[in-house]
């Protein structure tokens, strides 16, 4: 007990005396939450509140065109630009102002579209009428014609998810358009073959309303934004980079040979290893805290949504617990393997880097492919983004996330069974 | 007198390399007895001394510290001896005191027992005033003495010193070895490696000069210096049985 109580007091105060290291301890990764919080937020903004440019050519100014067109207008995605018709060349001029960059898109309905759309709606329902029937309309006078057509120019950087958006986005409004002109032709007919004027009040109405939730565990409701996903993932990623300087600790003592004094001393150095990690540990949980604040204080000040810490604080004190000390852990274990400062800090920040990657840190694992989904479960930043999402999303409690404690718990033990077992077997502590 | 330490046909060879850092030797040291192990850079002292303390595996051959097998028994005599190597082995943004009630904790010592020690070990080496005192801010002579007190805090029966003035002041050397030669009167035995031939001559009771892991010679400095017609001294026999060429 005394050489723990020992090692711990003298890394407190090491790690105390150099105020410059403490200060990156703690500045860096919350300078790490707020640009990266700052910069994904702004990235959805680019897609939901900033308004793509649309370079529109309206060719039909029929029906079609024009409710195509109002449509765009209207959503809140798109800023609709009217390409100028009475040029040379219109369709020359959209396709090279796209093609120069001017637009990311740019979309041509083409002539005659409504009068196309009329007709083959109108070719569709008398072609299921009986044959007598049919005759009334002059049937055999009807042909069917070609589709009416949008051709959607994009310029080759636009990113897949913005051409989703206008392809979903014209795909809803020439659904509704159709809609509109298949009630418009039913009309006419009724008139026609029952001379019956159809009550047109209101027009054609949306018949389905969707409404967007989120489901949780309890039934209280967080709203997911950029806060509530980035600050989890980024805290996390920070605390694992307690290992650059756990690690360096440890080398530091080798090569000046103080660990070869502490390898004279009888008995085991687990309780010098456990000082070390009960120092660290305590860093890792103050990281945590000025982290998860700046969600919660700073970051509304900066325009961004407030996180919230959701509903079960003892499971989420539990996870920052565990996540703290399987960061410690690792840092112990690559500071008793590596064999110099450089190992250390290139492996230890590039091992990092590669579990934030495989763990669903940078991006989101469901959209990864099957194999990465499965190689994501071998990373312990994985298992702790989980466990946050889960407390902090879902409303989970400690019971809920227990298979992420538990895996994180195992992967400190691991750590330090095999830090103490290289500590034990090299030349030096 | 009894043997304190018990060298028995001692080898050992590093991995990747084909010579022997310490190749078949055997010696032994008495109780309360000061020995010098000298010799050339790379000679294989600073192995021999890491073999005895623990630190090290031999290849080959055996070791008894204290009665006791260096194997079998290594936490036992870990208990019984000291430390001071030969880098500073401190660290450098704690003060003086706080450096040593660590490794003074690391022992076992606790409480008003170590306060005193503390105390009366920076008295006798000067340092008293600069206890509170970061060591990063000390001359060289100031941090090797601050090493020596770390390795003889718990008062260990037997104590290892690799080259433990290399490096310093005159004043502070002479402080160093008149304390060794204290603590040696008071029964410690003492291992020491140096380049010192002058400080070996004047303070070991016995030297054994060691070149390519072997023993060259060794015995009394005084009976060797009588048994080599053309030496007046230690360094002499030195030169005359390592050579004249520079080493690594």
């Amino acid at each position: 007990m005394l050489k723990y109580l020992a090692s711990t007091l003298k890394e407190i105060i090491l790690l105390t005396r150099d105020r410059g290291g403490l200060a990156m301890l703690f500045i860096m990764p919350v300078a790490l939450i707020i640009i990266m919080t700052l910069l994904q937020d702004s990235t959805f903004k680019a897609l939901e509140e900033r308004k793509l440019p649309i370079l529109i050519l309206n060719m039909d100014q029929d029906t079609f065109g024009i409710n195509i067109y109002e449509g765009l207008s209207s959503s809140s995605f798109f800023s609709v630009i009217a390409q100028e018709e009475n040029s040379q060349d219109p369709v020359g001029s959209l396709k090279k102002r796209v093609a120069s960059g001017e637009f990311q898109i740019g979309i041509i309905i083409k002539s005659d579209a409504s009068n196309r759309l009329r007709n083959n709606i109108r070719y569709n329902i008398i072609k299921q009428l009986p044959e007598e029937d049919s005759l009334f309309f002059g049937e055999m006078s009807i042909q069917r014609k070609d589709k009416p057509k949008i051709e959607i120019y994009f310029d080759p950087i636009t990113k897949n998810s913005f051409k989703q958006s206008i392809t979903s986005a014209l795909n809803e409004f020439s659904s509704g358009v159709e809609a509109k002109v298949l009630f418009n032709v039913y009309s006419s007919l009724f008139k026609e073959l029952l001379d019956m004027d159809m009550n047109n009040e209101g027009g054609f109405k949306k018949l389905v309303d969707i409404e967007t939730l989120y489901a949780t565990n309890d039934g209280q409701m967080t709203v997911p934004n950029s806060v509530q996903h980035n600050v989890p993932a980024w805290t996390i990623f920070a605390m694992f980079f307690i290992v650059i300087p756990l690690a360096g600790n440890i080398i530091k003592e080798r090569e000046t040979g103080i660990s070869q004094r502490l390898k004279v001393v009888s008995g085991s150095t687990l309780p010098i290893i456990l000082g070390k990690v009960t120092t660290y540990f305590f860093v890792g949980i103050l990281q945590a805290v000025s982290m998860l604040a700046v969600g919660v204080w700073v970051l509304p000040l900066l325009g961004l949504p407030q996180l919230i810490l959701g509903s079960n604080i003892i499971a989420l004190i539990l996870l920052t617990a565990l996540v703290s000390l399987a960061a410690s852990g690792y840092g112990v274990v690559i500071g008793s393997i590596a064999n110099s400062q450089e190992q250390s800090s290139i492996f230890g920040s590039i091992s990092v880097v590669i579990l934030a990657a495989i763990g669903g840190i940078w991006v989101p694992v469901f959209i990864m492919s099957d194999i990465m989904q499965k190689v994501s479960m071998i990373s312990p930043l994985n298992w702790a983004l989980r466990g946050y999402y889960d407390v902090l999303l879902r409303n989970s409690n400690t019971f809920e996330i227990l298979p992420s404690l538990i895996s994180l718990l195992s992967f400190f033990v691991l750590c330090l069974g095999i830090a103490w077992r290289f500590n034990s077997t090299r030349k030096s502590y | 007198m009894d043997v304190a330490i018990d060298v028995i046909k001692l080898s050992k060879e590093y991995k990747n390399t084909s010579t022997l850092a310490v190749d078949d030797i055997s010696f032994s040291i008495e109780e309360g007895e000061m020995f010098g192990l000298l010799g050339p850079n790379g000679a294989g002292k600073t192995t021999t001394i890491s073999i005895l303390c623990g630190l090290l595996q031999s290849t080959k051959g055996e070791v008894i510290i204290g009665g006791m097998n260096s194997i079998t028994h290594s936490d036992s005599i870990k208990k019984i001896i000291g430390i001071v190597p030969q880098d500073i082995a401190l660290y450098p943004n704690l003060t003086a005191y706080e450096n040593l009630r660590f490794f003074g904790n690391m022992q076992g010592i606790k409480g008003t027992h170590l306060k005193h020690r503390i105390s009366e070990l920076l008295g006798i080496f000067g340092l008293e005033q600069k206890a509170k005192q970061k060591v990063n801010t000390f001359s060289g002579g100031m941090k090797r003495r601050v090493n020596l007190i770390a390795g003889i805090l718990h008062a260990p029966k037997i104590l290892f010193l690799d080259e433990p003035t290399v490096g310093i002041d005159v004043q502070s050397r002479k402080v160093i070895m008149e304390y060794l030669m204290t603590l040696k009167q008071v029964g410690m035995t003492i291992v020491y490696s140096s380049h010192h031939m002058e400080e070996a001559e004047k303070f070991c009771d016995r030297v054994a000069i060691i070149d390519f892991g072997k023993i060259i010679v060794h015995g009394k400095p005084n009976n060797m210096i009588e048994k080599y017609d053309n030496c007046n001294n230690l360094e002499d026999i030195f030169i005359e049985t390592t050579g004249r060429s520079l080493r690594d």
